[in-house]
């Protein structure tokens, strides 16, 4: 049986002249999971806040939107706010009280509920989340995977029919992102609730889905399972190079039958189509440059006298002009690392030199002035005008002379860019200051495929005029891309460095998607574009095993 | 077996309110003997020797309220000698002792209650009068410290940004006062999620209830029973003048009569009632660890 029907739907924002969304139908049957996928832009949010009524921005409306057989219009309040459950994307912004117990009351107090019914429900709602232990404590003291399960939980307490969650992971590290999808997906099973998702990583999403629906500029260009709609878009590699890394080989390499979107699916592609008489690929040594950008040596930090120490003896050196890359769980100090490079936490043993200079001997903030520059992990702070163009005036940056164009956002508000946007903006007013090192602390957080790719490239032009880069990510396909060096940091020091490509093969779980498929049948292959070379530089098998 | 603190706040807060209330409505010198006795025993009880600085200020304090009254106001019969011209009498050196006393003992009282009630029971107060006004609480208990955790963010964003651009004063508050001007832009902005989430949850779709975390169990109402009973012997005694203490022109108090000892006694008592919960809950502790 349908839960929600969307016939002909088409909406228009006010003063706009294109509509967000046009004309869009599709229905989701009661315990689906369906993910809705497309490019930041492409009107997925807009979609999924016409299913919510209470969310439902002001315009002009066409079209029905059906819950359960009755018009969305027509539910009583109280139904509407409980049957159909809303997560946001940002963990933080949609917590409402102080405490963690009173936050998965909220929904209940408001719809009225008995006292002793809220405190049975979120006794059931805290012990199936493992809540339990934090029950008590400040909101503000959780990590944003916490959060965000929080609000997720808090949702569940109303028992709601649907779950419609706008991109939930965006902001999560990728262990905190996989620990919430496998809820959802563990929801989906056990209490058979609804769920319609929007997402951009979709490498753990799209193997769990029952459906996967594709926007593009406002239209559904696609709906139904995920490896037919992957079979049905192998032409629009702007739409696929968000997909699973298994998918996008399939689709590079044109191969036929129904897609692989899993690792293990992937593997089996690669193995039955494929010969291995080249195992690896010719590989470019790549040599650094003589002269250090960076340097730690035996630095240690804690934030109070009676804490642990979170860096921990940290030594490493980055080189000049080249993309050095940090990964690392969550917690390990990598941040912490960054704020003391760019000077901001002042470690109380060790030695930091910045271009063979030591950071307290940049006096009077010179170290801020064509030398060094940090791009926080949440842009959002770098941001003090009310418009894009006041924001460069400010800082005295030169459109002209960045390696990327932002000339057609000059008017907006900063708040109102898109995540893509407001990192490209918030690097032009670093870049400002002309620095010849560069600090990004998670450059890809929250960012959809097509806008990483834009930041790679970016990256390397920065590099071609000579920038030195460290970035600190926990993203690591993105690593495997754009870095010259990587390195795994564990327990507040670094464990192992290399390039890349043996970097990568070297580890089994903080690795590649296509590291992991292709592990021992070829060599040192760490990108999908390694894969695609290898694959079809040994050519199909001729008759596939059986 | 819980001790005080564990007790329903309501019972809590209504110790707390005729305790400090009595204090503060009588001018009874035992009164207030009782009342900054209890109140620093009670104090010592909780925390051991540790807030030094606390007692150091309230002893101060006190030195200073007990001299200004005599210094300040020349009332009364007795000159004890004359400064500056002016008599420094018996009577209001007595009665600037004994409003210093009540004074420093309702702020003992107060420390206490602040330690106590921490922000969950004071929401649970509130709901009980009013469900919104305890959100609205809420939300500010949260809201207050995210925006000094923003801010410290910025800063550190701008910084690091080469925003500040020299070591100065006058560069430092230029910057700051940008950054308070962007806090304000990022609370109505945030405002704006938590108000979408607010209302996706059903907030303003009828009457709320509210969630209670603390019950109301035997203890609670016979500790509220015995708290209310001893309370009204009190205030019958401060009430009907049984305890009435005259100060000036010269020091005029007749012997308490029946009802004002039952009176000081009740009060007394009132005071010692979670000091007395503490032991008892102490020994039966020591008593239940040495069976096992």
């Amino acid at each position: 049986m349908e839960i929600l029907a969307v016939s002909g739907l088409t909406f228009t924002y006010p003063q706009c002249a294109e509509p967000a969304v046009s004309n869009i139908s599709f229905s989701i049957e009661r315990g689906e999971f369906a993910v809705l996928c497309g490019a930041t832009g492409s009107g997925k949010s807009t979609l999924l806040r016409m299913l919510k009524r209470e969310l439902t921005p002001l315009g002009e409306k066409n079209g029905s939107v059906s819950f359960g057989g009755v018009e969305l219009s027509q539910l009583p309040d109280r139904r509407s706010a409980s049957a159909i459950g809303f997560v946001m994307q940002k963990p933080e912004q949609q917590v409402v009280t102080d405490k963690v117990w009173h936050e998965l009351a909220f929904g209940l107090e408001n719809l009225g509920t008995s006292p002793d019914e809220i405190s049975r429900r979120i006794a059931e709602m805290a012990s199936y989340f493992g809540i339990g232990d934090w029950y008590d404590r400040d909101v503000a003291e959780l990590s944003g995977g916490q959060k965000q399960l929080l609000n997720l939980a808090s949702i569940l307490v109303m028992q709601p029919e649907l779950l419609i969650l706008d991109e939930p992971t965006a902001q999560l590290d990728p262990i905190a992102a996989a620990d919430f999808i496998s809820t959802l997906r563990r929801l989906c099973s056990d209490l058979s609730i609804t769920i319609i998702m929007a997402e951009h990583r979709l490498e753990d999403v799209v193997p769990l889905c029952d459906k996967l629906l594709v926007m593009d500029k406002g239209q559904l260009i696609a709906n139904s399972k995920p490896s037919e709609v992957i079979s049905e878009l192998k032409e629009r590699p702007d739409i696929l190079c968000g997909m699973p890394a298994a998918a996008r080989l399939y689709a590079e390499l044109s191969g036929s039958g129904s897609s692989p979107l899993t690792v293990r699916e992937g593997r089996d592609f690669i193995e039955k189509g494929y010969n291995n008489t080249t195992r690896g690929l010719p590989q470019a040594l790549y040599e650094h440059s003589d002269s250090a950008a960076m340097e730690f040596s035996d630095v240690f930090f804690r934030y109070s006298r009676e804490g642990k120490d979170i860096l921990d003896g940290l030594s490493f050196t980055v080189y000049e002009k080249e993309i050095f890359c940090i990964l690392g769980g969550n917690g390990s100090g990598k941040t912490t690392a960054l704020s003391a490079a760019a000077g901001l936490l002042k470690p109380y043993s060790g030695r930091i030199k910045v271009f063979g200079k030591r950071l307290k001997d940049y006096k009077n903030r010179s170290l801020y002035r064509e030398c060094l520059a940090m791009l926080p992990q949440d842009v959002q702070t770098v941001f003090l005008k009310s418009t894009v163009h006041q924001e460069l005036d400010e800082c005295h940056a030169d459109i002209t002379e960045l390696p990327y164009d932002i000339s057609h956002l000059m008017d907006k508000h900063p708040y109102d860019l898109s995540g893509g946007e407001q990192q490209l903006t918030a690097l032009a007013k670093v870049l400002a200051s002309k620095p010849k090192l560069l600090l990004l602390d998670e450059p890809t957080k929250g960012l959809d495929a097509g806008a990483k790719l834009n930041i790679i490239g970016v990256l390397r032009k920065l590099k071609e005029k000579g920038v030195t880069v460290v970035i600190v990510t926990h993203d690591v396909e993105f690593a495997a891309v754009c870095a010259d060096r990587c390195a795994m940091f564990f327990g507040g020091r670094i464990v192992s460095t290399g390039e890349p490509n043996e970097f990568f093969s070297r580890n089994s779980f903080y690795t590649t998607a296509v590291s992991r498929m292709t592990r021992g049948y070829y060599d040192n292959a760490v990108t999908i574009d390694d894969a695609v070379k290898l694959c079809s530089l040994n050519g199909r098998k001729e008759k596939p095993c059986s | 077996m819980r001790s005080f603190s564990e007790y329903n706040p309501i019972v809590i807060a209504v110790w707390f309110l005729s305790v400090t209330g009595i204090a503060m409505f009588c001018n009874y010198p035992l009164l207030m003997v009782i009342s900054l006795v209890g109140a620093v025993a009670f104090f010592v009880m909780r925390n051991g020797l540790s807030h030094g600085k606390t007692h150091i200020f309230f002893w101060v304090l006190f030195l200073i309220l007990a001299l200004a009254n005599p210094l300040v106001s020349h009332n009364g019969k007795t000159v004890l000698f004359v400064m500056n011209h002016n008599p420094v009498t018996l009577e209001a050196t007595l009665y600037g002792l004994n409003s210093a006393a009540m004074i420093i003992g309702v702020l003992y009282w107060l420390r206490s209650f602040t330690q106590i009630m921490t922000s969950e029971k004071l929401l649970y107060i509130t709901g009980a009068l009013s469900p919104k006004l305890s959100l609205v609480l809420s939300m500010a208990l949260r809201f207050v410290p995210l925006f000094g955790r923003q801010s410290a963010k910025i800063n550190a964003a701008q910084t690091a940004m080469g925003l500040y651009r020299d070591d100065n004063i006058i560069d430092d508050i230029k910057g700051k006062s940008r950054v308070f001007s962007v806090m304000v832009t990022w609370a109505l902005e945030n405002g704006i999620i938590t108000a979408d989430s607010m209302e996706a949850r059903g907030f303003g779709t009828g009457r709320r209830t509210q969630m209670r975390r603390f019950r109301f169990a035997a203890a609670d109402i016979a500790f509220l029973l015995t708290e209310l009973g001893l309370l009204g012997i009190t205030c019958a005694a401060v009430g009907t003048k049984s305890l009435s203490f005259v100060f000036y022109p010269s020091i005029t108090a007749k012997a308490p009569d029946m009802l004002g000892v039952l009176g000081l006694i009740s009060y007394g008592l009132m005071i010692l009632m979670p000091m007395i919960l503490e032991l008892v809950v102490n020994l039966k502790w020591k008593y239940l660890r040495s069976a096992v």
